[in-house]
């Protein structure tokens, strides 16, 4: 347990710093902030980020290609990484979307991946936030 | 008097144009600051700190005299910003900046008083209010120090104790925050997941690297989990429940507190059949499976 452990622990503070040292307004580890957002009427993944977009970091190409499907969901969470102030943000959908910080943040990473898998398993979204509050809110 | 109001104007105008400059002040009492964010929850106090110069006794003397209601600090004074709701030695503080004063005492306990209104001058201590939030502190003989001294030389994962030193003064207070986890399950909740299960670690392809056994128990009202063979940083942990079916570890130290809670790096999912966990599988804060485990017979 204590090797692996490490590691993951190790890789997972380094991405969250290199987040944070990349784009400072970022509050990694910040907690809860408000509410979750209503999803926007018409809401597309059209803006997500594309493979060609993504050159610079193919590993998370599959997870960006997943966030497009399911925009409808994705717009309905909170990043609770802190980053709600920058211009433009509104969910966590906006974190795949523009600059892309979720190619960088662990934290958006893990949300966009737990969001989408218990989406595959049929929870509704009410549940998936409820989920992504309890473990990283 | 027309030259005077120009010259006072073109002086205003320059103090603007280079702030820099009207900063760059030595101070007697320099500003000095102290944050800490307990279980998400930050307290900061920002402080002049005076210095003795000299003076061997200042409580009780023209600096502090007994019976006066003084702010721990000089200049402004210290204020105490707390982002949520806390206790202070035992007394609810709602979250809020406050300038904190104390009433010093020869004989008997200190009080502490917290006013809503956080900038005052030191020279214009509150008068008692219903607003105001007032405790008692117990003063402590310790070494001699130099320069007034706020620190938190202790921390628990639900508070911590914030401490004033001066002269030969040291007054600790007691902070406690709201938790964020309930570490308490009940045995009726705990019934299901009870037992030993096949764990094994995976590897980056997800196939199994380590095996060994995971054991959950009840104990002290809490639910536990442990490796055989033991981990050493781990040892004996407390399962926090976060959601339905869903734990984070919390590490124990050797006085046995919890002051790690590994979340989200480290989240146990059960699994139920007819109730009663089956499986579970641990997942990372990227959602990766680094573990999984099967009840044993």
């Amino acid at each position: 347990m204590p090797s692996s452990l490490s590691r993951r622990r190790f890789l997972g503070a380094s991405s969250a710093a290199v987040a944070a040292l990349l784009v400072p307004w970022r509050n990694a580890w910040a907690g809860t902030v408000g509410p979750h957002p209503t999803p926007r009427q018409g809401i597309t993944g059209a803006n997500v980020l594309t493979k060609e977009q993504l050159a610079d970091a193919p590993d998370v190409i599959p997870l960006f290609d997943s966030i497009r499907q399911i925009p409808e969901v994705v717009d309905g969470i909170r990043c609770n990484c802190g980053c709600t102030n920058p211009p433009k943000f509104y969910s966590l959908l906006s974190c795949y979307e523009s600059d892309g910080m979720a190619r960088h943040c662990a934290l958006c990473q893990g949300q966009g991946k737990l969001a989408v898998r218990l989406h595959t398993e049929g929870k509704t979204l009410d549940q998936i936030r409820a989920a992504i509050d309890a473990k990283f809110g | 008097m027309m030259m005077l109001t120009t010259m006072r104007r073109f002086l205003l105008l320059a103090l603007c144009a280079v702030p820099h400059l009207a900063r760059a002040q030595i101070r007697a009492s320099e500003v000095g600051t102290v944050s800490q964010t307990i279980d998400g929850t930050k307290i900061s106090l920002e402080y002049s700190r005076p210095r003795a110069r000299g003076r061997t006794t200042l409580f009780g003397t023209s600096a502090v005299r007994w019976g006066e209601t003084w702010t721990p600090g000089a200049n402004w004074a210290t204020t105490l910003d707390v982002s949520k709701n806390v206790k202070l030695n035992g007394h609810a503080v709602p979250k809020g900046k406050y300038s904190m004063w104390m009433v010093v005492r020869q004989d008997g306990e200190w009080t502490v008083v917290l006013d809503p209104q956080s900038h005052r001058y030191h020279m214009e201590p509150p008068d008692s209010s219903d607003k105001q939030v007032r405790f008692a502190a117990r003063a402590e003989a310790a070494p001699f120090t130099e320069v007034l001294t706020w620190s938190m030389p202790e921390l628990r994962m639900n508070g911590g104790t914030l401490v004033m030193q001066w002269e030969r003064a040291r007054v600790p207070i007691d902070i406690e925050v709201e938790p964020t986890l309930v570490m308490t399950l009940p045995a009726s909740d705990a019934e299901a997941y009870l037992g030993s299960y096949s764990y094994a670690e995976l590897d980056s392809a997800g196939k199994p690297a380590k095996s060994m056994t995971f054991t959950v128990t009840h104990e002290d009202g809490t639910l536990k989990g442990r490796w055989d063979p033991e981990d050493p940083y781990f040892k004996k942990f407390a399962l926090i429940r976060i959601a339905p079916d869903w734990f984070v570890p919390g590490v124990y130290d050797k006085n046995g507190q919890i002051y790690e809670v590994l979340k989200p790096e480290m989240v146990f999912e059960f699994t139920r059949a007819n109730g009663r966990a089956v499986s579970l599988v641990v997942r990372d804060e990227d959602d990766h499976i680094d573990a999984t485990g099967t009840r044993k017979p």
